[in-house]
């Protein structure tokens, strides 16, 4: 039993790192006021950049060029919402369709193969897990400093509230906004990175294969709290690990219990949550979604 | 010593000039009022100063320099500052979090939240406010948060204080005390810009009256040469008396409300008849919203006899409809129009199914087109465009559309709620001159409006709401002004 | 002083169409650059455009050259299958919009409506036009009812339907190909051989061919031709699609003029619901006879890029849906000069992303051929 909780909690460090680090990201963004459903496609843009980054320097460089692509991709998301006012969702939709394109013809255009890139080293291991996995473990805890204890982070929270009332003090809405999706941008492409080298040794054609959707998820789960969705997004590792350690350890359940049914579960327990929680308890920010426009009258 | 002069200043929304060549100087410790109908330019020239809108022609200068304020940051550092009408604080935040946002005082890159507190402390001493600072500011009273407001812009040091229309959203002894405690800041040096329209208490607080008319500066006055009637012939201009009400003859009782409670409203019991306007006055946030949407159907009453039109069971939107109450909502784009419809489908709304705007189940384009173009004749509508977006018009035209709709299908209660707000002279004349019209035909209207000028001026018959319940009632010829601010006040007997 | 008048209906439309045909034209653009400097220069470039072209709309010079019909009819026949998915997914997708609510559940709508007729085409015997029609209906209204939970979540409980949604494309994913299909429903087949995916719909399922063996042209896209035509009449011309737009458009004024909001909410989301359901089924009973081990291609959310490009607009979405299936007929020629198949793909999320920046189009179009009549 006890190997069974060994090998449950080898998994999540192994897996959660990437849905924490976008997670996290995806609170700054919105609660700066900027609806941020493009993760997918920043995580995929991380993804991609760290391991293409990787073949040619050393994969620590790479992970760096992978958290850049993110917020590279970020401010693209931030500049179409802030500055062209497009609606948040579709630009952020928008993203996720040109990444996942963008991906598969820079495969075949740069290394012809429609399902990944060459093989290349992966992180070392500090104390039997890469380095992005201890990464995971402050990170929910630094942002939630640098949004609680920091004057960026009394700004963050005030713009996604009211951002009328950061305007009238003297601080530039636009460039705020665009800082936080841009942080958010490189926290998904962090997590995107942790996909293609440490979990695997490579970029795949399908990463993230939906993990942005669930840090999104995570991010509504937890509350538009750093600590909330990184709990969160806790939470949905363990199901996972949970149902891999549980198949493996006891094949007959499967006969009892399909697998596709324990996959759907944690998504349906977002659905369920998010039903019968009181109203009001779960409260995006006042200002979400709502493009700032001081001459609007 | 002039410490800040605008020169020249125009500025333009879309084809509508705001600000026409105006020009305005204050000088260091001075009281200016800058006064005005709605849509003269007031706000909008202090919006220019205080850098939130960019100024198309025009300069400023700050002690004697020309300088370019192109957001609030650049007029903060220039020492001025602006109290918005509609307060731009963050609601879910502290009162020390609101005031030293922006400047926020930090230690190894770490909000240092003790000194912030010492500091917003040591501001709110020095000017003689007292603030509960650590509460959070959605939990603060309205004067409270205007306080608020107040001190933001004295933390950062400003020289200039800009007010806009201060005490819309106050009851008259929060409205004194903002006066007293600003004179006592202007007395210690601060040069304080009021924004109003109320004429009475820009004469007891100003020293000087600048007065603007359709985005023209057309007067300046010492305050002390000036009475309210002078102050508004120069607002208004020639032009003939606006309507007013006279000798109503009202008939049967087309609404009944028995120990109605509702959202803010309390036992309200109250009739209203045909051929009568009944005007309800109150400080805005008294329950009048409520007592229009339990009107139309738009709220569910929780207690008590409500009987509209003969109809006692639940009222919903669309049943108040079909027995003929017609609404003039507050906020008309979003209550009273779909702007990104064209103006021949707003005509439509409300009334989709039935002829000559439907034929069955399909639209019919031909009978709604007539309709619309009678419309916009018979109400002067303009352009007459009925494939125009709505949003496309200007306001006073969207108003006119909408209280030609409400009237159009012979409704016999009307539902106004502040009418006229925001409109230029012309559509407020024409929208009071429909809404005596329609009482002179038999039509019952409820007014609810927060400009008691108004209500005075176009109500037969007037309640007064404080905290949802009616504090008092008047019959034209029996109204007194003061008795019924009283009233208002929640002060019962005096 | 004559009053200036609104500008005609025509000329608003081509207004609206403006920003995505620039969209489109400029992602062409941008594609055909990226293909030159990464496959070796302009001309690789043309051809790689051209057999894309010729993919799409036939082989014309094949044709001058005496080839046989088939040239144009084989493209066409891909195209349209593309096409029709496309078209019924993005209106899918336009329709929720057209009352205020982003589905982003089209490719959850889309798995259970093909599973539905997966399983009604294989398991009831019937003639066979009845059959068809019967799986249809099946897939419809599984697809309805799959989007039915986040309506009422919507307006009971008021969970974001983004979030909810999302939330059930994985539900369905997990259950449909997680479980269902390789589990339950998978196909048996004598001698213990076995195949992915559940079993092969009777002949009497499938979408009639409409010229016979040479294409694989089908009925599905006269399916989503018509569906498009309704749905376009019932927004333009009838009392029901006038409510469903104020409602998308000003949900307070809407209530405050009696329409019901929550009845049109939950009609409109059903009926983006069936669209997918219908699109799940056009690609089971007219191309792949079953439900396979896996969908692939994510249709559903393609449909966000159809009614996105296509304004929203029934017939924008049509003629979107027409040129992109067309494009990703003609992709697959592209193979052959080293680009992948899903390059047209790249050139959609393009296109999408630069109508995202609509307001940057319509500021353009202004200055260049400013608007007639306007205010005072």
């Amino acid at each position: 039993m006890s190997g069974l909780v060994l090998s449950l909690l080898d998994t999540v460090l192994d897996a959660a790192p990437a849905l924490v680090f976008a997670a996290v990201g995806a609170t700054l963004s919105e609660r700066a006021g900027v609806v941020n459903v493009g993760v997918e496609g920043m995580m995929r843009a991380g993804a991609f950049a760290a391991a293409a980054a990787a073949l040619v320097m050393p994969t620590p460089l790479g992970v760096v060029v992978g958290v850049a692509a993110g917020a590279l991709v970020g401010a693209l998301h931030g500049g179409l919402c802030i500055f062209a006012r497009s609606d948040q969702v579709v630009s952020g939709m928008a993203i996720n369709l040109v990444m996942l394109a963008l991906g598969q013809f820079l495969l075949e255009a740069g290394f012809s193969s429609p399902s990944g890139t060459p093989p290349i080293t992966q992180l070392p291991r500090w104390l039997g897990h890469s380095p992005l996995t201890w990464l995971a473990v402050v990170t929910p805890h630094m942002i939630h400093g640098l949004m609680e204890r920091t004057a960026w982070g009394l700004r963050v929270r005030a713009v996604g509230e009211k951002p009328e009332a950061v305007a009238a003090m003297g601080v530039r809405v636009s460039r705020l906004r665009l800082g936080a999706v841009m942080a958010s941008g490189a926290l998904a492409g962090l997590g995107g990175a942790h996909l293609s080298t440490a979990v695997l040794d490579r970029f795949e054609h399908h990463m993230p294969a939906g993990l942005g959707f669930m840090a999104v998820a995570a991010m509504v789960f937890g509350r538009w709290t750093p600590l909330g969705a990184a709990l969160a997004a806790l939470f949905f590792s363990f199901g996972n690990a949970l149902r891999l350690s549980l198949a493996s350890s006891f094949p007959g359940l499967v006969e009892h219990v399909p697998q596709g049914v324990l996959l759907a579960l944690p998504y349906a327990l977002t659905l369920l949550v998010l039903t019968f929680q009181r109203p009001g308890l779960a409260r995006a920010p006042a200002a979400l979604g709502r493009p700032y426009d001081p001459e609007l009258r | 010593m002039t410490t800040i002069a605008l020169r020249g200043i125009s500025k333009r929304f879309g084809t509508q000039l705001a600000l026409d060549d105006v020009s305005l100087e204050l000088k260091a410790g001075e009281r200016v009022a800058v006064v005005g109908e709605n849509g003269a330019g007031k706000s909008s020239l202090m919006n220019v100063l205080y850098g939130l809108y960019a100024a198309d022609r025009g300069e400023v200068h700050v002690d004697g320099r020309a300088v370019r304020i192109r957001t609030p940051a650049d007029a903060l550092a220039l020492g001025i500052g602006m109290v918005h009408q509609h307060f731009t604080l963050v609601p879910t935040l502290t009162v020390v979090e609101n005031v030293v946002l922006g400047r926020e005082p930090t230690r190894l890159g770490l909000l240092d939240a003790q000194r912030a507190r010492h500091e917003v402390q040591a501001t709110c001493a020095r000017f003689g406010f007292s603030l509960e600072l650590d509460a959070r500011v959605d939990t603060l009273t309205v004067g409270s948060q205007q306080k608020v407001e107040i001190v933001k812009a004295l933390h950062r040091g400003v020289r200039t204080l800009i007010l806009d229309e201060p005490t819309a959203v106050l009851t008259p002894q929060e409205a004194d005390e903002l006066f007293s405690v600003t004179r006592r800041l202007s007395d210690e040096g601060l040069t304080v810009v009021l924004i109003s329209h109320k004429l009475r208490e820009v004469l007891a607080f100003a020293t000087r009256v600048a007065v603007l008319r359709r985005g023209t500066k057309v007067a300046e006055v010492a305050a002390t040469a000036a009475t309210p009637e002078s102050l508004a012939e120069l607002m208004v201009g020639p032009r003939a008396p606006s309507a007013t009400a006279s000798d109503a003859r009202p008939t049967d009782v087309v609404a009944a409300l028995v120990r109605v409670s509702a959202g803010k409203l309390r036992d309200v019991s109250c009739v209203v008849r045909a051929g009568e306007v009944l005007g309800i006055a109150g400080v805005d946030g008294n329950g009048q919203r409520e007592l229009a949407e339990v009107l139309t159907g738009l709220r569910v009453v929780d207690g008590g006899t409500l009987t509209v039109l003969g109809e006692a069971s639940k009222l919903t939107p669309g049943l108040a409809r079909a027995l003929g109450v017609a609404h003039v909502p507050e906020d008309r784009l979003k209550h009273a129009v779909v702007t990104d419809f064209s103006v021949a489908e707003n005509v439509a709304l409300g009334r989709q199914r039935r002829p000559p705007f439907a034929k069955g189940p399909r639209i019919d384009v031909e009978g709604r087109l007539v309709r619309t173009t009678a419309l916009l004749e018979a109400h002067d509508v303009r352009p007459r465009a009925p494939g125009l977006r709505v949003g496309a018009l200007s306001g006073g035209n969207q108003q006119k559309l909408v209280v030609g709709r409400e009237l159009d299908g012979a409704p016999k209660l009307l539902v106004a709620v502040q009418p006229t707000r925001g409109l230029d002279l012309a559509a407020v004349d024409a929208v009071r001159a429909r809404l005596l019209a329609f009482r002179a035909s038999g039509g019952a209207v409820v007014l609810v409006s927060l400009d008691l000028d108004e209500v005075l001026a176009l109500a037969d018959r007037l309640l007064v709401l404080h905290e949802g319940r009616v504090t008092g009632e008047f019959s034209r010829g029996a109204f007194d002004e003061r008795l019924i601010g009283q009233r208002m006040l929640g002060v019962l007997d005096a | 002083m004559p009053e200036p008048t609104g500008p005609s209906s025509r000329q608003a439309a081509v207004r609206a169409a403006l920003p995505s045909v620039l969209a489109i034209a400029t992602s062409l653009v941008v594609c055909f650059v990226a293909v030159a400097v990464l496959r070796g220069g302009v001309e690789v470039a043309v051809d790689a455009f051209l057999a894309m072209t010729w993919g799409a709309i036939g082989d014309l010079p094949k044709l001058v050259d005496g080839a046989s019909i088939a040239v144009l009819l084989r493209p066409w026949g891909e195209s349209a299958t593309k096409a029709a998915l496309l078209t019924l997914t993005g209106l899918s997708v336009a329709v929720a919009f057209r009352v205020g609510l982003f589905n982003i559940g089209a490719q959850g709508q889309l798995m259970v409506g093909a599973l539905a007729a997966a399983v009604v085409g294989a398991g009831v015997e019937l003639p066979a036009f009845a059959h068809v029609t019967l799986c249809l209906l099946a897939a419809g209204a599984a697809g309805a009812l799959y989007a039915l939970g986040p309506a009422l979540l919507k307006l009971r409980r008021g969970v974001h339907e983004v979030i909810s949604t999302i939330m059930l494309n994985w539900v369905a994913v997990s259950l449909v190909e997680n479980w269902l299909v390789p589990g339950p429903l998978r196909a048996q087949v004598g001698g213990g051989n076995s195949v992915a995916g559940t079993a092969q719909v009777h002949e009497s399922a499938e979408l009639p061919r409409l010229v016979g063996e040479v294409s694989r042209l089908n009925a599905g896209i006269l399916l989503a031709v018509v569906a498009a035509l309704v749905l376009w009449l019932w927004l333009s011309r009838f009392v029901g699609g006038y409510e469903w737009r104020a409602v998308g458009l000003g949900p307070e004024a809407a209530r405050a003029a009696g329409i019901d909001v929550a009845g049109a909410v939950v009609r409109a989301m059903v009926t983006s619901g069936a669209l997918a359901g219908l699109a799940g089924a056009v690609l089971v009973l007219g191309t792949e006879q079953r439900y396979p081990a896996t969908l692939g291609a994510p249709y559903g959310f393609d449909g966000i890029a159809m009614a996105l490009i296509g304004n929203g607009h029934p017939l924008g979405v049509l003629a979107t849906s027409v040129l992109f299936g067309g494009l990703r007929a003609g992709g697959t020629r592209m193979q052959l000069f080293g680009v992948h198949k899903s390059f047209p793909e790249l050139i959609q999320g393009l296109a999408l992303l630069l109508v995202a920046a609509r307001l940057i189009w319509v500021r353009l179009v202004d200055r260049l051929a400013p608007p007639r009549g306007g205010g005072p």
